[in-house]
Parts: C-alpha cells; structure tokens; sequence
C-alpha cells in the first residue's frame, strides 16, 4: 500500500515539474545545430566504439630459466622435508614449493614427533613467509644499511666491549639446534662475560625447575600421552597449547581411537578453571577454581602416596568442595589400579605445583614408562629466573652489549616498561628479529633474519631426534640467517650451510651405524628431514623428596590466600599463541574453537558471574590490580569456574605491521614474577563494568544443539555393548533418481572420537584452497569465508558442562539441494559424486546458499583484496582466484583429485587407496578425517561407512550426503545431556 | 553543426579508428586469440627447427609429458646446439648476450587460457595427442600463431567425442573401475578443467 502510494506521489511530483523542467532546458538550449548532450553521446558512442573495436587480451610474457635447475620441472610441485619454525616444538613438515615458492606446508608423515600432523599455527607460516611487514635490510638507527656497514660498525664495537670487559648477552627464545647453541657460544666466547639467555613469554621453566628440584635433572620429560591409559590434567592444554600440542594430539588420539575394531580408549580427567581447548574433550571434566586446583593437586597427592613423603600426607584438605573432593577421590583410585600406565599433568608454572606433580608421577610408577627422562623434551625452555636477572643487570648498567634474537620482551615480558628502560641503559642494542617489533624499535641495529622457510638450521625438539631445516625458497629481502650474523661477529665468515654440514659431520655422523659415508647419511637425513640417533638409555634417575615439605607448604598457604578471591587466568589462543605472529591474519580470523570468536581478545567469564556484575556479551569490562587496568570486552564463557576471568595473551600488539597492530588487548602486564617464574595468573584483580559494549567477531552465536542430533555420542560401555549410531546407506525413498557411478564416488567419514576441535583443518584449507581473510567487520556480519566451519556445542550444567566439536564442509550430497535451485547451472554434480561448483558461471543468486541446510557455501560479498604483490606468492595456482560475485565452497579439493587421477593415468593403473589426501585430511593431527573412492571395495572410507558408529548429519532431509560422521564416545559412565 | 554533420563525423571517427587498430596480426577479439601471432624478442623459427631439421618437440618442451604447462626451453638448452652451430648470428647472439647479463629472454606468450580454466599438457601427451591437434602444423611456422581457438567448446567437443567407452542398451557408458586405466576416458566434469 506505502509503495504504491510512494510511487503515486513520484509520478504526481514528475507531473507537476515537466514543464517547468522543460521550460529550464529550452531557456538554455542553443536555437539550432547539435545540443551540447547530443554531442557528448556523440562522442561517447564513439569512444565506446573504438574501446571494443581495440579490446584483446593484454599482452603476457613467459620468462623461462636461463639456466633450467636440475630434477625441477614447471608446473610440477616438488616437495621438501624441513622443520617447522612457528614454536619450539619442532614438528617435522613437508614443504610444497611450486615453480620456485612455498605454498603449502604439510605434516611429514614419517616423522616420529608428529607424524604427519600440523597445528593451525604451523599452516599460517607460509603467509608469515610473504609478509610484507618484514624488515627488507638492515638497519641503522632505523635507516637503511648494507650488510658491510653494519658488520664493521658492530664487530667496532664489539672489540670495544672485549677491551671493557662489559657483560654481552645474547637473548633468544627457545633454540633446540645443536648446531645454532654451538654458534652462539662461539660468538660468546670472545666476551669476558657472555651468556646465552633463553627467555619464552608463555614459559613452563617451573617443569624444568621441578624436575631439577626433585629428579637432579632439570628437563622437561617426554610425556607418552599415546601409553597413558588415564590422563589427569591440572589445567594443562596439552592438546591446544601447551608446549607441543601436535605431538601430543597425535599420542592422545592413538590411545582413544576406536576404528577398525578397537575397543580400548584411554581415559582423559581434567581439573581446570576456564574452559580449555583439552578441558573440553576430557571424559570427565570437573570445574575447580583455581585456588582449588591446587587444593585438589595436593589432596590427590596425599591419596596416590601410600608409601609417600610425610610432608604429603600432612595436606589440609579442609577447604575443598565435597564435590571435587569426590572426583579426586574417585580419580586416585583410578589412578592407583593403573600403575605406570596413567600420566598426571599439570599447565601450572609454578615449582611447587610441579614438583607435587613429579611426586604423584613417581607414587605412581610412571617415571620410564609414560615420562621419560632419558629423551628429554628442549621445547619450550624458557629461563624465567635468568630473564629476570638480564633485566636486573642491564638496569643496574653492567650489561655493554644485548642481541635479541625471535623474541620481542618489550612487548611480551610482564613488566616490559623495565625491560624498555634497562635497554636503554644498554650501549649496544641488536636486534637478529625478522620484523620491526616493540623490541626492534628500541635498538641501534635491527640485523633481520631469514624466515625458517628461507634457512638452514636443525632442531633437536627431543633427544635423539634431530630435524632438518632446509631452505626452500632464496630469501625474498636483504636477510641473513642470525647464526652467520652472529658467527660473522665473531671472525667466522663461513656461510651457516657450511657450519651445519660440518658440525653434522663431527658430532651427528659419530653418533649413527646405518650409512657409510657422510655424504649418504647427509642427503638421507635431508631428504627424510630428521635422523633418530641411537640414545644410551640410562636409569631414570631417583626421587629426591628432601624440598616437598616446603613445596607442599607453600601451596597451601598460596591456595588458603586464593581461596574465593577473583583471579585473572592468562592463557594461549590456539591461533594466535604467545602473540609471535600477530600479523597473520589467517591466524586472527581463525576461529577460536571454544569461544568461535575472530580478530579479538576478551574477558572470558562464567554466566553467573556475568550475572553477578550484569555482564552481557561484549561488555566492556575494567580489570584492574595494583599494577595495572585493562579494559576489553566480556565474553560469557558456560563451563568456565566463577571465581575466574580468562584472559588470552598475545594480543594489543603496538607494533606488529598492517594485520596486528591494535588488535585486542595486552594482557602480559597481568603476568607475576613469583617464587623464581612466571605467573600466568592474577590473584584478587577487581572488575568493573563499563557503560561501553561492542559486537565481538563471533562465527557461531548458537551454543546448544536445540535438540536435534548433530552429534551423536555414546558411553563406551553404550558402544561396546553394539549401539548403532545409525546404518549406511539408509534406505529411504527418494523423488530422485540414484546416481550411478562408475570409476570413482569421493567420500569422507570425519571421526568425532578422536577429533579434539584444534582447527587445524580450518588453516589447512585456507592455504590450499586461497580462501580469503575478510576481516572483523565482515565476520560480524558473518561473512566469513572459511570452507571448514567446526562447530561447537556446549551442553550441560554450570558443574557439568561438556562441549562436542565437529567440522562441517561441504557434505557432497547426492540429492544436493543447491544444485536443483541454481538458475545457471553453477552448481552440478559430477560423474563422481561431488557437487562442483563452477565460479565462472556463477552470477552470484545466492540461492544455494539459502537452500543449503548444512550452510557450508560461502558468498564473496566483496573483491577481496590481493593487492600485496609480495603475500600474492602464498596462493596456490592450481586453484582460482575467486572474484567479487561468486558462490564458492569445499570441493574435497577437487585439484588434488585431478592432479592424482592424471598421474594415475599417465602411469597407467588405478588410484590407490589413501593416495589422494584433502588438505584438511593431510594435517589432522589426530587422524581424524578419511578421504577415499567408494566404488573401491577395499578402500578404508568404504569399510569406515559400514563401522557402527557411523552416521550423517541431518539424514532427516534426505540428500545423502558423501561426508558421514564416526559418534563419539565418551570414557565415562554417563552422558551427560 | 547539424545533428547530421555530427553522425558522419562520429562514424568517420569511428571507422578511422578501427582501421588503425584492427591490424590484422596483432588483433584478436577479446577471448578468442585464434590467429594471434605476436612479435618474440627472438626471431625463433620452428619451421627450422621441427619441420626442417626435425627435432623433436619434446626435446625442448620436455615438460610437456609430465607437467600441466609445456614449459619454454631455459636459454640453456638454446646453447646445448648453439654453442656450436651458428654462433655468430645477431639471433643466436641474443640467447648468449641474454646468459651472459644474466637476464632471462622474456617471450610473449600465444597461447593463453583463462585462470579459471585448467590444461594438463602431460594427459593428452600420455594420451597420445599429436602436439600439432591443438597447435597446428606449428613445424611450418616462422612465428608462431594460435592456430585453435582454444574456447570451451573446442574442449568439449573433442572430451566428448573422445570418450572410448562401450555403451549399455540403455546408451549408457559402463564403465568399470579395473578397465579405466586403460582406457582413453575424457570426462565432461566441469571440475576437470574448472577448479
């Protein structure tokens, strides 16, 4: 009615001006010849005319090699075997470099740390690689430098300090390469007073300490989570953060899988305050507040050690909840009928807490068994104490030289206001970082380094085994590996390849039986990536109980003066982690799997503790203690402890480059220095609302499953009393006619068991299938692009909350919705059971999208931006570029598909099971996801479709899709719904 | 000026423009390059080389059998032959000027596809495609031209006429997973091409 009245109105309005209108033009048109308007058309006809009459295709050129490199062919990927250098956990990866660039990393399968897995952390290395924000030579005084002038004017100052006799010390993060050690202690050597110190932001040195403390040994054992039959975990997120969450992915998975006839998984206790990434996949969460979990650390203490010290037995376990205290109760008898066959961890920082944890380990016989000592871990060997002392010392003016190298503690260090003035203090100031960081723009020289991509190093990530870093691409910029800046500084010219190969030469080659010569152990060790060395395996040493008392002591005193006050939990973000690299935006827009929120830092609360101070999500909150206030959005957190607020660090970087300046908030100056470490908490913080509130960046706004069945979940008892999940394929009455397929019918069977919701699979897709970033506004008109959504559910009560992962891509159905509503034919289905999506003929109805009751497809609402020639290089050419306008989503990576079947062909046989991996596949650390061709009999998808766990989502609406889901099973008596 | 002066004069304009620029040679409609023969920096003759003295395409196109792209030949293989023969003339002289600057010979390409359209070079090689089907009788070329159109539906009229497939009395291909390897078997997929 409005409308046509609106219409009425403009028609009248025309009416009434005609001729007024008309009367204007007249009063200035000339009397003869052409109006100035025709002439224009005129013109523009003409000029229109001679635009199409010259269109063609733009002139391309095609510049071949001059000299063609050996083994190298174009178009054809070749693959390199390296480490990767996103965090000191040493995964092995595989490099795929096509016509010159790395575009892709993958887990390398044969490598015995993470075999074959990746975390989401480790597929964002590649747009690292191609950032832009990278300082591109070196720097004087923050104006450019060549290489010549800045080695004479520090190798001058240097031989200045050796005169003075000042202290030099060279900080770093974690450094697990012999080979680098080696080369920083020669360079020194040359100092009266050098020191290599080691400093990581997010530490777990109190491990180390512990185990100094109670073992003689200060190391951090290898944990076997893949032998653990029962896992407790202190607040740990092994599977999220905590020092090498791949690896122990991988040896978590393998102890819980139930395919292919396994009817054994291990059982997994946590007792943690804010809902963590490994929290959520426990068998039996118990939600604890911190002060809490150290009451409930030490009760299970005195309840594990029968024969154990006096000093545990005299806990006072007054405080605890007669609930917690039932399931430590209820977990040490578990604990005690599975000697040497449990693992108790825990994510604490603090010595006491830890050398609890060694003491509960050791009562229970797991020393050599699930933690070893003899292949100790070197991830993650941050000297907090030592840290603490250079600030000290470089205050205190004593220090003459400090070189920073991959760490940036003006940002990251809890009070790094000091750090910032002790440095000035410092005559001469280095920095080896790649970017111009917080710390960089401190210093005199900022000498940059490669990219891991672009050098050579190894890693020793455990004893034993060593990895291989090779370069897979010449540096982009004016860089240099910070071993031969170091080397160079100290009279050593040679290039750092040389020093590596003779280092391997004397010290590794000694060490093995298997090739004759150098040269063949050489070129195997690169080609696998890493070599195992035989390692004398000693007696684990003994438990020295003598400091418990004390450690015991102090705990209860740290636990009575917690009790019931609000304490600020500073944790790891799965993308982002310690906020190294905070200019990736993939790892910004990565959801985060709990919280699915993108781009930000919040306030992690519970609900009634949102209720007590009238929180909505996204308020903004004030947190303040004696040293410091921040203020960042509240975001209503179910599960998590109500005498907590989780804050994750790594965000409100100030000087991270175009993606990470000023996103979020910097919650470092929360971190304590206490008791010879880092904190990562706050005790008695007071919180404030703010009138403020804004929108966070959230990719999932449902929490519940609102009934329906997504996720199917039984007990193990359930299941290994014969419950289906469902039958495969179901018959059901179809309007449609089946399809018949002849060579080939894709399909995925994705197992919820043993995924454990690390998002890895979301990277993993973005790098292979050039899925763009949209940034924080576009995800809050939830416009995100990712092909893999993993949804998150959180179910239960405040006490009892539990949460169910499961990724959703294009489920590929036979009786696909979108394809009977595309007016343009887009969308089609193959001779091979994928729905394809054709972006050429898109013309963008949307109409897919809408009919799509998985919500899998994805709208570019805008160009996205590739207008950085240099992060251009991260695209992989064997997908397009989709443009403005297109519908696009998951294909099962259709590339791959073609590029194996060609090769099949060529070579004359059929594909082979398992020879096609999807890129979500490939990097799953936890194995979860299998690819395969259905019209194979014995292909392990088809056998997997027939487990009786399987089923499909929404199988209601009949579209038989070609993705089935494995239930999940929970360790544990009851499911809690 | 009249309104009918101006028409002349915008048509004139118009066709004295397009006679400029549509020079036979160097014209092609947008997205169709049939015909296209452009200028190389190298006067590089493949009548002498394939069609006079016979070399074999592959020996310089030598990815073309296991690669997506034919690939150009490096300047290098240019001089596995010429370092010997011809060396002095003003084209060789090129390609050895070129090494010697360390500077790659930047041709022109002739044949293009669009980026959302997909070649694999070492199938139809492996399948047993004469170079010249898509090529043309490029052995009698001075300067190479497109001598295809290179469309879709160029594509798709040999993918689907090149289908060795027995039919069942429905007119249905069967198809069966042990006789596939052997058989030429060209899909009509979109995914094949476009991905």
């Amino acid at each position: 009615m409005s409308g046509e009245k609106l219409w009425k109105k403009f028609q009248q309005q025309d009416a009434d001006d005609a001729p007024q209108l008309i009367q204007l033009e007249s009063a200035r048109m000339p009397r003869a010849g052409v109006s100035r308007r025709t002439f224009i058309e005129m013109i523009g006809f003409s000029a229109a005319a001679l635009t199409f009459t010259s269109c063609r295709a733009p002139e391309q050129k095609i510049i071949p090699y001059l000299k063609q490199p050996v083994e190298f062919t174009p178009g054809v990927a070749s693959w390199f075997a390296s480490t990767c250098g996103g965090c000191s956990a040493g995964c092995g990866v595989l490099v795929k470099v096509r016509d010159g660039r790395p575009i892709k990393i993958e887990g390398n399968p044969e490598h015995p740390l993470n075999a074959g897995g990746l975390c989401a952390v480790a597929h964002g290395m590649v747009f690292g690689l191609y950032d832009s924000d990278r300082v591109r030579q070196p720097l004087i005084a923050s104006k450019p430098a060549t290489w010549a002038d800045v080695d004479r004017q520090i190798i001058d100052i240097l031989a200045a300090t050796q005169k003075t006799g000042e202290k030099v010390r060279v900080l770093t993060g974690t450094i697990t390469s012999p080979t680098s050690r080696e080369a920083i202690a020669k360079f020194l050597s040359q100092f009266k007073d050098g020191k290599h110190v080691v400093y990581e932001a997010v530490s777990t040195a109190a491990i180390r300490e512990a185990h100094a403390r109670t073992y003689k040994t200060p190391a951090i054992p290898q944990y076997r989570f893949d032998k653990a039959k029962l896992v407790v975990s202190f607040g740990a997120d092994f599977l999220g953060t905590w020092i090498a969450p791949t690896q122990f992915t991988r040896g978590y998975s393998t102890a819980r899988d139930l395919r292919e006839g396994s009817h054994e998984m291990s059982r997994h206790v946590q007792f943690e305050s804010l809902m963590s990434l490994t929290g959520s996949n426990a068998d039996a969460r118990v939600r604890v507040s911190p002060s809490e979990e150290i009451d409930a650390l030490l009760l299970l203490a005195k309840l594990v050690s029968s024969e154990g010290t006096a000093a545990v037995a005299a806990v006072d376990d007054s405080r605890i909840s007669s609930r917690v205290r039932e399931a430590v109760q209820q977990t040490a008898n578990e604990l005690l009928k599975l000697h040497g066959e449990s693992l108790v961890i825990s994510g604490s920082n603090d010595i006491d807490a830890q050398c609890v944890v060694n003491a509960i380990n050791q009562a229970l016989g797991n020393y050599g068994k699930t933690l070893d000592l003899n292949a100790t871990s070197q991830q993650n060997e941050g000297a907090d104490q030592e840290m603490v002392e250079l600030v000290r010392e470089m205050n205190a003016g004593e220090v003459g030289g400090l070189i920073v190298s991959g760490v940036n503690p003006a940002y990251d260090y809890y009070a790094s206001e000091d750090f910032s003035n002790a440095l000035a203090k410092v005559p001469l100031k280095i920095s080896l970082n790649p970017t111009r960081d917080e710390t960089s723009a401190l210093v005199d020289f900022i000498c940059p380094q490669h990219h891991f991509l672009e050098a050579w190093d190894d890693a020793q990530p455990v004893r034993g085994v060593i990895s291989l870093n090779q370069p897979t691409i010449a540096p982009l910029f004016q860089t240099r590996a910070y071993q031969e800046s170091l080397l160079r500084w100290s009279g050593d010219g040679r290039p750092f390849y040389d020093v590596l190969r003779q280092s391997w030469k004397e010290k590794l080659f000694t060490q093995q039986k298997t090739h004759a010569t150098f040269d063949e152990f050489w070129d195997h060790s690169l080609q696998d990536g890493f070599a195992v060395l035989q390692t004398q395996s000693s007696e684990q040493p003994s438990f020295v109980a003598d400091q418990m008392g004390k450690s015991v002591e102090r705990l209860g005193a740290r636990s009575a003066d917690h009790a019931s006050k609000l304490t600020a939990l500073l944790y790891e973000k799965i993308g982002l982690r310690d906020g190294t690299h905070a200019n990736n935006p993939w790892l910004h827009e990565l959801p985060d799997p709990i919280s699915k929120i993108t781009w930000d830092n919040y306030a992690c609360v519970s609900p009634k503790l949102a209720e007590k101070f009238e929180l909505e999500e996204g308020t903004i909150v004030r947190i303040s203690n004696s040293e410091t206030t921040i203020e960042l959005p509240a975001h209503i957190q179910p599960g998590q402890h109500d005498d907590c607020v989780a804050i994750a660090l790594g965000y409100g970087r100030t000087s991270a480059g175009k993606a990470g300046t000023g996103i979020g908030v910097n919650a470092y100056p929360l971190v304590r220095f206490d008791n010879g470490t880092f904190q990562y908490q706050a005790t008695g913080i007071k919180l404030e609302k703010t009138a403020a509130r804004v929108q966070l960046a959230s990719t999932q706004l449902h929490q519940t499953l609102g009934g329906r069945p997504l996720i199917k979940e039984f007990t193990l008892d359930d299941y290994l009393k014969k419950h289906t999940a469902g039958e495969y394929p179901k018959e059901s009455k179809s309007i449609w006619k089946d399809y018949q397929y002849g060579e080939h019918k894709w399909a995925m069977v994705v197992d919820l068991n043993v995924c454990v919701g690390c998002s890895a699979c979301i990277l993993s897709c973005q790098a292979e299938n050039n899925v763009p970033v949209v940034g924080k506004d576009e995800v809050r008109r939830q416009r995100e692009m990712h092909w893999i959504r993993l949804d998150r559910y959180t179910l239960g009560s405040d006490d009892n909350t539990t949460v169910e992962y499961q990724p959703v891509m294009c489920n590929q159905c036979d009786n696909a919705s979108c394809e009977s509503v595309c007016p343009v034919l887009a969308t089609v289905h193959s001779s091979e059971g994928l729905n394809m999506q054709v972006y050429n003929r898109c013309v963008g109805t949307r109409y897919c999208e809408n009919n799509c009751p998985y919500k899998v497809r994805r709208f570019n609402w805008f160009e996205n931006q590739h207008a950085d020639p240099i992060s251009n290089l991260a695209l992989n050419p064997d997908v397009t570029v989709r443009s403005r306008g297109v519908m696009e989503k998951c294909t099962f990576c259709v590339q791959r598909i073609e590029e194996a079947k060609i090769h099949a062909r060529n070579e004359g046989r059929n594909i082979r099971d398992g020879e096609i991996q999807t890129a979500c596949q490939q990097s799953c650390p936890a194995h979860a996801i299998t690819f395969g061709d259905l019209v194979d009999a014995d292909s392990r998808v088809g056998k997997l479709k027939h487990d009786e766990r399987d089923y499909i989502l929404l199988e209601e609406v009949n579209l038989r899709p070609q993705i089935s889901y494995l239930a999940k099973v929970r360790n544990t008596e009851e499911v809690e719904a | 000026m009249s309104l009918r002066t101006a028409k002349i004069i915008s048509l004139l304009v118009t066709i004295a423009g397009a006679i400029v620029l549509l020079q036979g040679a160097t014209f092609s409609w947008l997205g169709n390059q049939q015909g296209y023969e452009p200028v190389q920096p190298i006067a590089f003759s493949h009548k002498v080389h394939a069609g006079d003295n016979q070399i074999q395409c592959l020996y310089c196109h030598s990815a073309a059998e296991k690669s997506k792209v034919a690939g150009i030949p490096a300047a290098s293989t240019c001089m596995n032959c010429h370092s010997q023969i011809r060396k002095d003339s003003p084209e060789i002289q090129k390609i050895t000027q070129a090494l010697a600057d360390n500077k790659p010979i930047e041709w022109v390409r002739v044949h293009h596809l669009p980026d959302h359209a997909r070649f694999d070079h070492s199938r139809h090689v492996s399948a047993g495609l004469k170079c010249q089907q898509c090529h043309g009788a490029i052995e009698t070329m001075e300067r190479v031209s497109q001598f295809e159109t290179l469309s879709m539906g160029m594509c798709v009229t040999c993918h689907r006429t090149h289908r060795e497939v027995t039919l069942d009395e429905n007119g249905k291909p069967v198809i069966s997973r042990e006789a596939t390897p052997k058989r030429l078997m060209a899909s009509t997929d979109c995914s094949v091409c476009h991905h």
